[in-house]
């Protein structure tokens, strides 16, 4: 975009580039260097020897997983649905289900609390999936939905002349065909999941249930506020998500911006 | 939200419009959409429904007979001096944090755009950010801004040592220490939607206005920024609604304190409804909540709508 030629505007472009880049980097380094005080390693050992502590990895990752395998599913049909068949009051459903896109969890609190207990749903993993599925799916299929509607229609009339079925069209054109939005879809929904804080907390109430994004006020409590400690959590926590987007980083960076555009 | 973008950049992209009805698959898709519609609409409309009905009634949350107070709820919020604290915050909130976010954004990838070493690195640096679960990171920011921590300590080597401060334990701080870490852990998102934004302007253009005497600044204000500005509204729309949602960052960091300084309507809701069990009270103030979202998200639709009509 801008042109540099001269040796002295190039630096300068390349410091001013550095000066704004490091404090994006100075709370990583911070926190990393605060897990080594005192103990040093030792701080590492005691956070990994404290029973249980993969037990909130383990649940981290059967909640994401449920969410993606919910979300999806109930995409692909809906955005199909929406995109190639017809419907009566099509448009009155679609902007019912975009309403939502709006929503604040916190909002689900209270009825959801009373509804999961009434129904012997609390403390599991279907109190925290459920909404966070329901909160993902609209924005999911708002996403699928256009994908689609940039296949051709024709395509999906040669199928039904050759005799698939509406069935036959969704498993042989819309399964291969919406991978690209697939992948934006399973990201997004994954960072959603795996980062939420809020659900977990209220409707995971026992030790062994849960996520990873509760593991700094489970350690305040097992560390007395031992600083060093909970910081050492926080990078231990922290690394599967910096390595997973150091592997995917094309995936996360389209699938975490379909949020925004297309 | 997005909508009139992507129905935009479709039609523009000349996909033909599809008939309605008539020679397309026969097939009702009524029962394709159904599981989304059972488990969106069905499980947050009946949420919303529940909530409507707990906000007209005074109640702890365990009580067997709640009792009926009708719109005493709603009446009280409007003279509850927190709430409209937090209502401030909000928009205090959203206009710093979109403002300084698009303003880096624009900027980074602009350098990032022009040739500079260890481009990658940098981005690397500053998406990591948005990876991570704010929870997480939460417990560090506390550090970093505590009296005796990390920040400070920086402000002292760097000659500031006269501006150290208790940044997260003093009211008049606290909001934009809340501010500081959000903007931190999204500037990345708003990078890489710039980054993109940009490889699609027309190098043509920009050639030409440098023919014509047209210096760096210049050619990114008079060419570059006005050619973002679709990206610029869809990250405004997200912008609003992520501040309407704000959470994690100030319950974790600051406890929405000192005094209420950093309290939002995520934050008072979640105090009132679990930890003070006024449940009555909290539910009142989700359907606020939840007006306040869609009214925003309306009038920004249209807004967007105008301004992408006048282009």
């Amino acid at each position: 975009m801008f042109e540099v030629r001269r040796w002295w505007s190039k630096g300068l472009l390349q410091l001013i580039a550095t000066l704004l880049v490091l404090p994006y980097l100075f709370p990583l380094i911070a926190m990393v260097q605060g897990s080594f005080a005192g103990d040093g390693w030792g701080n590492y050992r005691d956070v990994i020897l404290v029973p249980g502590f993969f037990r909130f990895f383990l649940n981290s990752a059967i909640i994401s997983g449920g969410v993606i395998v919910l979300v999806y599913a109930v995409t692909m049909l809906a955005a199909y649905g929406f995109s190639k068949l017809r419907i009566r009051f099509r448009e009155v459903y679609f902007w019912l289900l975009l309403a939502c896109l709006t929503l604040p969890e916190v909002v689900l609190l209270t009825p959801l609390f009373t509804t999961t207990q009434a129904v012997g749903l609390f403390n599991t993993y279907w109190a925290v999936i459920l909404p966070l599925a329901a909160l993902q799916v609209p924005f999911a299929v708002l996403l699928t939905r256009n994908f689609i509607n940039g296949l051709p229609d024709e395509m999906f009339e040669a199928a039904r002349v050759d005799g698939a079925s509406s069935i036959g069209g969704f498993i042989h054109l819309v399964i291969p065909l919406t991978k690209p939005i697939a992948a934006a879809v399973l990201i997004f929904t994954l960072i959603g999941a795996w980062n939420d804080y809020l659900m977990p907390l209220v409707f995971l109430q026992s030790q062994d249930m849960q996520t990873i994004t509760l593991v700094p006020q489970f350690f305040v409590g097992e560390f007395s506020n031992d600083q060093t400690k909970i910081l050492a959590s926080a990078v231990l926590t922290a690394i599967p998500e910096i390595v997973a987007y150091l592997c995917l980083q094309g995936l996360f960076e389209r699938g975490l911006s379909a949020g925004a555009i297309k | 939200m997005t909508l009139s973008t992507q129905e935009r950049l479709a039609s523009a992209a000349g996909s033909p419009s599809r008939p309605r009805g008539g020679g397309r698959l026969q097939a009702s898709g009524l029962p394709w959409i159904l599981p989304a519609l059972v488990l969106g609409v069905g499980l947050i409309y009946y949420c919303i429904g529940y909530t409507g009905y707990i906000s007209t009634l005074n109640w702890d949350g365990a009580s067997p007979e709640p009792l009926s107070v009708g719109t005493k709820n709603y009446s009280n919020i409007f003279g509850d001096p927190v709430f409209w604290k937090a209502i401030t915050h909000t928009v205090l909130f959203f206009v710093v944090t979109f403002v300084v976010q698009t303003a880096l954004g624009v900027v980074f990838a602009v350098i990032m755009h022009s040739h500079i070493k260890l481009a990658v690195l940098y981005k690397v640096i500053i998406f990591v950010p948005v990876v991570l679960a704010p929870a997480i990171m939460a417990p560090v920011f506390r550090q970093i801004f505590a009296a005796n921590g990390q920040f400070n300590w920086v402000l002292d080597h760097l000659g500031l040592g006269f501006l150290a401060q208790p940044w997260i334990g003093q009211e008049s701080t606290s909001l934009p220490v809340i501010m500081a870490i959000t903007i931190w852990q999204w500037t990345g998102l708003t990078f890489v939607l710039y980054y993109a934004a940009m490889s699609q302007i027309d190098q043509s253009l920009i050639e030409a206005a440098r023919i014509d005497g047209a210096g760096n600044l210049r050619v990114l204000w008079s060419i570059i920024w006005p050619n973002l500005r679709g990206t610029t509204v869809s990250l405004g729309i997200l912008s609003a609604i992520g501040a309407l949602k704000t959470f994690d960052i100030p319950w974790l960091v600051t406890i929405a304190g000192p005094n209420n300084s950093t309290q939002f309507l995520g934050t008072y809701i979640y105090q009132m409804t679990i930890q003070l069990a006024h449940v009555g009270y909290g539910a009142a103030l989700s359907i606020i909540l939840l007006i306040v979202a869609l009214v925003m998200a309306i009038i920004l639709q249209i807004v967007a709508r105008e301004r992408t009509g006048r282009r």
